[in-house]
């Protein structure tokens, strides 16, 4: 019966998808900081998401800009998450993937524009984002719109710190903004957590 | 609450396969039943009511599977059934066999819904779009055949 499921419900999905039926793909994949949930939609990547659900909240952001047609993609989720197991091995530096910030509201899309300027590798403060963007609002309003960002990682705000040098918030926690920029700083062997992880 | 169709699916594609091959008893037929059903489930999605999309979905069903067999009248096979085992008391594959054979689907359907798939008299009424009266009849006549027939 399950493998009969699995089968039909494959099939399903990908006659969904030709109706037009399906607006957003998604998919679980590992990594080293654990299950990350990536969505995918008509424009390119509309979430990330730390674990291996999204809240229910993360998904009624999701079904207010793209409807309920959200289903299990791997077809759909494969080049975003190919990209981030590169990321992850230390072989990409860069991601190519095209992301949709069509639903945010033009603060935040500014805000998070300037945030994937930051180059792998180097950092920038929540004052300097604002300044960026733009925003009168400064740094305080500049935290909030990355504490709302839905694409982690892809969208670097893991790379923004509090002037002080303080890591400030992270959706994933802060030991995976640690652990993200140690990486990026080369302290980890590239593909290091990978491996350390599975011994 | 359900907001999307995974989690439509997640909470109740097992059970409307299960319907299905339990109407049917044959694994390909129950496929396209189950595909059909969600799919157009999908297409007309929001459910009438929000809250009773189980109910909405067995009427789905039910009615593919009255579709179809309206269009082939044919012998039932009944060669995969033992892959929908029951999963209530009382009722067993031998009674499902027999319902298959026996009934015609109007009976059948409610046969299974409420003694195999074990939904509430309101629900089955939902589900064959009757008055719960009338689901409570469908039942028992349902039942009272089967019986008969496994005599």
């Amino acid at each position: 019966m399950n493998e009969l499921m699995t089968d039909a419900r494959e099939r399903l999905v990908a006659r969904a998808r030709r109706e037009g039926l399906e607006t957003v793909g998604y998919a679980v994949i590992d990594s080293p900081l654990g299950p990350l949930w990536i969505a995918v939609g008509p424009k390119g990547v509309v979430g990330i998401h730390y674990g291996a659900e999204p809240s229910p909240q993360e998904l009624g952001r999701i079904v207010r800009a793209y409807g309920p047609g959200v289903l299990p993609d791997s077809r759909r989720a494969d080049p975003v998450a190919r990209e981030l197991d590169q990321y992850f091995a230390g072989k990409r530096r860069r991601f190519d993937v095209p992301v949709d910030l069509s639903p945010l509201t033009d603060f935040q899309r500014r805000v998070l524009s300037a945030t994937a300027a930051i180059e792998f590798g180097d950092i920038s403060t929540y004052a300097k984002v604002a300044a960026r963007a733009g925003s009168a609002k400064g740094s305080r309003a500049a935290g909030q719109a990355l504490g709302s960002n839905p694409i982690p990682i892809v969208v670097p705000c893991h790379r923004i710190l509090a002037s002080d040098g303080s890591l400030g918030g992270y959706a994933g926690g802060l030991d995976a903004k640690r652990r993200l920029l140690s990486m990026e700083r080369g302290e980890a062997p590239a593909g290091g957590w990978v491996r350390r992880r599975q011994m | 609450m359900i907001q999307t169709f995974a989690e439509l699916l997640d909470r109740h594609e097992r059970e409307i396969f299960a319907y299905a091959l339990r109407l049917v008893g044959d694994r390909d037929e129950a496929d396209d039943i189950y595909q059909d059903t969600f799919l157009a489930a999908f297409r007309g999605w929001p459910p009438p009511r929000r809250g009773q999309e189980r109910a909405w979905l067995y009427r789905i069903a039910t009615n593919k599977v009255i579709d179809r067999s309206r269009r082939a009248k044919r012998l039932v096979r009944l060669g995969d059934l033992r892959l929908a085992a029951p999963e209530r008391d009382g009722v067993s594959m031998a009674d499902l066999a027999s319902a298959i054979k026996v009934l015609p689907e109007g009976q059948r359907a409610a046969f299974v819904l409420r003694k195999v798939q074990g939904l509430d008299y309101a629900e089955v009424a939902s589900a064959l779009e009757c008055s719960e009266d009338a689901a409570r009849q469908r039942v028992a006549e349902a039942t009272k055949k089967v019986r008969e027939a496994m005599r």
